[in-house]
Formats: C-alpha cells, structure tokens, sequence
C-alpha cells in the first residue's frame, strides 16, 4: 500500500540531530533533551501506529519519498518499505533507542559536549531507520555508511583522548573494507539484475555464479559493519565510546545491520547455498573465538563486547542455515537483553566514578540493588538457564543448525542427496559449546561484579543511578522477560492467540524458504533440554570458581591453563597479528611510495626537476646576451645569409 | 651573354655587393667605433648603388614606377639620412668617450645588463 508519511520515520530524528548540533550549544539543555527524545518518540509511534496497521490488506507500506538520481537504465529512490520485518525493527531501533536516548540525560548529565552527543545519536537513529527502511540497496548503502560515521563520532566522542580517537579511526578504517565488498556486491546486482530494489532482487532468477560472488560480496560487508572473522577487532575498541553508545550502537541495533541485511536479502542467500555454508560457518567460528576470549578479560564492557560478537555469530549461524526467522529473532532478543546488560554495565560504571574493571569491582548488590536486579535478569535472558527471551531464541538457532537442509548443492545434484549433511550438526555442536562458554563467562562477569565483598578502593562509595537512569533498565529487563513470547515452538501456542505474537509465525512469507527446504518438523524437547544442561553446566563452573572463590578463581584456573589463559587475555594476539600482517606491510608500502614516488618523483623529478631544468636552459641561452653589439651583427648577418641561401640558391 | 662586355645591372649590382660585404665585415669586426661608423657608411652607399644600377636598368621597361629619377630621388634620402645617422653615431661616440676614455666597440657591453 503506497502511503506518504514513512518518511518521517528517519527524517524526525534527522531534524531532531540538525536542531541539536546546529543551535543545541545556545539553547537551555531541557531543550536539547525535548528535541531528541521526541523526536526519538514520534518515530516510534509512527512505527507503531504503522505496525499495527498492518495486516491481511496491507502486507507492507510503501513510500516513494523522491526520485533521488538516474543516469541510463539506473533509478535510485528514496524509497521506503516497512513490512513485518522492517517495521519490527523499526520498533525495535526506536523503542531501544528511546530507551537509551531517556538513560543518556542521566548518564551524560555532568558532559558539557551533551548537545553534540544527542545530535549524534539522533543522526544515528535517523541513518538506522534509512538503512532498515530503504526499499532498494543504494538507500540501504546510505544508511550503512550513515551509521558506521555516527558510530565512529560517538567511539571518538571523547576525542581528546588519543587511545578513544583512534579506536574510532580503528572502527571505521575496518568497517571501510567491509564497505568496500558491499559496495562490489551492490555492483554487481545492479548489473545482473538491471535494478537495485530490494523486491526485484529476490524477485530476480541468477545463476548461481553470480548470487554466489554477489552474496559474498555483501556477506564481507556484513562481516565489516557486524563484527565477524576476520572483521570484528575494531568492536572491543568501539567500547572507548559512552556506555549507552555501546549499548545502542554497538550490541542493539548497528552492529546487526549485517544480519539484517542477509535475511533481507534472503533470496538471494538461498540461491547461493555454497554462500550460505560460508555465513554459518563464519558464524559458529567467530562465535567460539568471541567467546573464548570473553572467558578472561577483565574490562566489564570488553567482556560484553565479545559476547556481542559472539552473539552476533548465533545470528549469522541462524541465517546460514536457513533459518532466517530465528537469526532475527535473536537479533531482537538480543538488542532488549543486551541492552540492558550494556546500560547495566554503564550504571555500575557511573556508580562506580568510572571503573570498568571487574577485579575492583564485587558485592554491589548491595549498593546497586535495581541495576543487580536487571542485570541478573538480563544475564539469564543471555545464558538460558531459564527459559526466557534468549534461551528460546538461541536454540531456536541451534535447533535448525542441526536439522538444516540449507547447504544441498541443486546444481551439482539435481535429488540433493550429496549435501553437507554433517555440516549442520559440526555447527550444532560447536555452537552448543559456544552457548557453555557464554553461560560460563556472562556468569563470571556477575559473580565479580555483584557478588562477593567490594573489591575497590575505599575512596569510591558506590551509588545506585537516578531513576532516569533505572526505569530503561526496568523496562529492558522486562522485554527480555517478556520476549520469549516470540520464541515459543509452534507447537505449544498452536491454536491459541500467542500463535500471532511468536516470530516464526509472525514472520511467515517474508523469508525465502532454503533450496533444501525447511527442516523437517523436529520435537524442539531434546534440544532443550541439551541447551538446559550446557547452560547450567556453564553456571555451576563459574559458581564454583567465581562465587565461592571470588577472584582467586582466575587465579585457578590461570595455574590450571597458563598459556591458554595467558593468549586469551591478550585477546589471542590477533591485534598483533594484523598489526604484523596488514599493519606494517601497510605502513612499509606506504613509507616506500612516500619516498620513491612522493619525495623522488613528484618532489625530486616535477616540483624541483622543471625549474633546474629551466634555469639550465637559461643559464645556455644566457651566452648569447652578452651585450657585444659586433657580434649580435654577426649572427645576424650570417643568418640573413643563411635565409638568403635558402629562399635564393635553393629555392 | 657576355658578362665582361655589355653595360649592364649586374656589374653594378656585383660591386653593390662587394662593398656591402666589405662595410658588414668592418662593422663586425672593426674594434674602433669611428670605424664601425665608416663601414657602415659603405653599407649604406653599397645600397644606394643598387639604387642607380636598378634605376638605369630598370627591370620592368616603361612601368609606371620606372622613371629613372625615383632611383636618385631614394639615393638622396639615404645621403641625408646617412648624414644624420653619422652626426649623431659621432655625438654618441664623443659622449662615450668621456665616460669611458675609449672609442673601443668590444668595452662598450652594457647592453648584456
């Protein structure tokens, strides 16, 4: 249904950022506050006014706001579709970012640039809205590029920190390659297709070549804007940014554009089965290696980061195989409980005066009592030891992996029957590990954050945040609860009125189904019940070394693991990896070009050369003037002579 | 045609040329400027030979512009003009004198600066 007020869905907030940053230094800070968040807030009731609209008569709304440019065959729009999918997280962008935009009056209080930090991140939730909005890919692109700038003003806020400015210039120099392949791939379609509309590429049949390298273009900039292997060293760093940053941008909302972006483009995912292995693949690996390394670091926020991008990589499992309903509903699991765990960490952070580390943290249920309260919740949501948001969502993921019929190669036989079957199971097992792991970790990070004594120095008294800071918490708390509606199995809400509200329902005929075909129906029982036991299983290990012991459980189980440990603190040395394989060569190559061709050619050769070159000639002619009038006469004479031979004798 | 016999241009325009040869050379290479001067005197007469040669045997017979009073009417400019030229060719080098105390072309270079 064509409709003409979508485009305010960005363009408030927009406005709301250019009030902000352009006058927001002159004007009293209540009205800063009143500009971003009801801007914020009219988005998210445009939203939802959309999405209650939508239904049997309207499967989606869709706005031609203005033709944006053509040149030949190619017509780019701003153009805008809000279907289930989009619309649902249009809500989520939002309402999450309303939330945040609410704890960042309190968290931001004593900053004097508050007026510039509103106004970024009122940009960012405009380019989200673009990036979730946009009909076609080059809207799309516009919105990608929009949120990996306001990310990086926002990891830069503080920039006259040099160790924040740079993990910015980090985030966005790593994000910029990731860029790069989506842009390949956005070439690519439009010349196969001849159009980059969303619709009219999944609408679009392509041989399976060009869906592969097309798909594996935009995979990479997935990988880049959603932190994946090799791509995702630039997200720990992104926590030099505020804490609600973090939580908005980089686990909420940003940072699963990459997901969302597959699962848009699900059609042509499923067309490339080959691509779709490589995504579940990237997906399981980045999961472990994330986790591993959130086991043993110390930075509460770090710790969070990896499991950001851990979790990030149960999604990208989720799409991989196929199922892309479940890697989307854990993106939105995953923004409320995330979230939370991230405003969470901020307010301890606040209460704290500023300490992040976890070690001079502990026994802050007592000084904390709402920020415990939602953080425990949220870490359940996380490691599903209760069947709530996370737990659901999570194997849901898990529970496809293993019955997935997404990687039989049609091509190459016609009945499927050579597919990597034992494909889905590898990545059902690691995956489960992986589930142990963040279980194992996220329940370290409480324990020593929140059980125990007080750990920290005498000096700091800590303090629970003010009630703008803790009603988002409240409320992120009770989404992560109340989100599991989403996941309940088909079987249990069968019939009844939740049936409507769970995802896989909610969602049916937005995805593509995968060539092999959905799994097979499967008794969702015997995965829960293994997701239960790793889950617990993770818990009892971090209760019996962090909560009977404190932090002399590191201590165990860094004599137990030395060198293990010892890699995994320092983040198994891949920012030294880089840094040695990409890093320097690049700093070489570019010293070497500097000298030969900078300093050598285009200063030695253009900028000086010329000039000696003329001066020489110069200095030549000069022996010509020199001022004897005989034998200016002389030359003379001989050359009328000489003309006069030519034109006289020969001529 | 016989070069030696008949009482034509030619022979004067050959003398013409001798003489133009012989003022050039002394203008470039005589040192002494009352001698550049001179030389250049010739010159200017080697010219207003050509003038007479060509004025008695005109090329084109009977033209409008062959009247041969045009030929001496131009040699009488050059002689004036000759005149003139010398008068002041010599004021100049009396002027240099006294500065320089030398009549000598190769020290006058401040033309180069």
């Amino acid at each position: 249904m064509e409709v003409t007020w979508l485009h305010l869905v960005p363009l408030l907030p927009l406005i709301g950022a250019a009030i902000c940053g352009l006058v927001g230094k002159w004007l009293p800070k209540g009205w800063v506050y009143a500009v971003a968040l009801a801007s914020v807030l009219l988005s998210f009731l445009i939203g939802l006014r959309a999405f209650i609209g939508l239904g049997e008569q309207a499967p989606l709304f869709h706005e031609l706001w203005f033709n944006w440019f053509s040149a030949g065959s190619l017509r780019v729009d701003m153009a805008f579709s809000f279907d289930r999918l989009s619309g649902a997280l249009t809500l989520v962008v939002t309402g999450v970012g309303f939330l945040i935009h609410v704890y960042s009056v309190g968290y931001m209080e004593e900053d004097p640039g508050y007026w510039r930090y509103f106004s970024y991140l009122n940009l960012f939730i405009a380019a989200m809205m673009t990036l979730v909005l946009g009909d076609n890919l080059v809207a799309m692109f516009v919105g990608w590029e929009g949120v990996g700038l306001c990310s990086y003003l926002l990891i830069g806020f503080w920039f006259t920190d040099e160790e924040k400015a740079y993990a910015g210039r980090k985030a966005f120099i790593v994000n910029r390659i990731g860029d790069f392949g989506f842009l390949i791939g956005i070439f690519i379609l439009f010349n196969q297709v001849g159009t980059v509309g969303i619709a009219q590429i999944n609408s679009a049949v392509l041989p399976l070549g060009v869906a592969s390298i097309a798909a594996l273009c935009l995979f990479i900039g997935a990988t880049g804007k959603s932190a994946q292997l090799p791509l995702y060293i630039w997200l720990p760093d992104a926590m030099a940014g505020p804490t609600p940053v973090s939580a908005l941008i980089h686990a909420a909302t940003m940072v699963t554009a990459g997901v969302y972006m597959v699962a848009r483009l699900s059609h042509l995912y499923v067309s490339a089965p080959g691509v779709m292995a490589v995504v579940a693949v990237v997906g399981v690996l980045t999961a472990l290696w994330s986790a591993l390394i959130a086991t043993s670091q110390n930075d509460i926020k770090k710790v969070l980061a990896y499991s950001t991008v851990s979790q990030l990589g149960f999604m990208f499992i989720g799409v991989g195989v196929g199922a892309f309903f479940a890697g989307t509903m854990h993106l939105v699991t995953h923004a409320f409980f995330k979230a939370c765990l991230f405003l969470g960490s901020g307010a301890v952070i606040h209460g704290l005066h500023g300490e992040q580390d976890i070690q001079r943290m502990g026994g802050l249920r007592k000084y904390l009592p709402s920020t415990r309260t939602t953080f425990l919740v949220a870490t359940i949501a996380i490691t599903g030891i209760l069947p709530i948001s996370g737990f659901f969502s999570k194997d849901e993921i898990l529970g496809q992996a293993l019955h997935t019929r997404a990687f039989s190669f049609l091509t190459l036989t016609p009945d499927g029957s050579t597919r990597l079957t034992w494909l889905g199971p590898l990545i059902y097992a690691v995956g489960s590990f992986s589930a142990f792991l963040t279980s194992f970790y996220m329940w370290r990070c409480y324990f020593l954050t929140f059980s125990g004594e007080y750990r920290g120095p005498e000096s700091v008294h800590p303090h629970e945040s003010p009630s703008v800071m803790t009603l988002p918490l409240w409320i992120l708390a009770a989404l992560s609860v109340i989100g599991l509606v989403l996941g309940l199995p088909q079987a249990w809400v069968h019939g009844t009125g939740l049936q409507h509200w769970t995802w896989e329902h909610f969602t049916d005929g937005v995805f593509s189904r995968p060539r092999g075909g959905a799994p097979e129906e499967f008794s969702p029982y015997l995965g829960y019940g293994i997701a239960l036991i790793v889950g617990w299983a993770g818990w009892a290990c971090s209760y019996a070394l962090y909560f009977k012991r404190g932090l002399a459980g590191d201590e165990l189980l860094t004599a137990r693991i030395h060198v293990l440990r010892g890699a995994l603190a320092n983040k198994l040395y891949v920012d030294e990896l880089y840094d040695f394989l990409v890093v320097r060569p690049f700093w070489a190559l570019a010293r070497g070009l500097f000298r030969l061709v900078d300093a050598t050619l285009i200063d030695g050769l253009f900028v000086n050369g010329i000039p000696t070159l003329i001066a020489w000639v110069g200095a030549m002619a000069r022996r010509f003037q020199n001022g004897d009038v005989q034998r200016y006469l002389a030359v003379t004479a001989l050359g009328v002579a000489a003309l006069l031979y030519v034109f006289l004798v020969r001529g | 045609m016989d070069f030696f016999h008949a009482h034509q241009a030619q022979h004067y325009l050959v003398l013409a040329a001798m003489l133009f040869a012989l003022g050039a050379a002394g203008v470039v290479l005589r040192r002494n400027a009352i001698i550049v001067l001179m030389s250049i005197e010739v010159m200017l007469n080697a010219v207003n030979l050509t003038f007479l040669a060509f004025s008695r045997f005109p090329l084109v017979p009977n033209s409008p512009m062959g009247s041969f009073l045009s030929g001496h009417a131009a040699v009488f400019f050059v002689i004036a003009t000759a005149a003139a030229e010398a008068s002041v060719g010599l004021a100049i080098i009396i002027a240099v004198f006294r500065s320089r105390t030398s009549v000598n072309v190769d020290e006058f270079d401040t033309l180069k600066l």
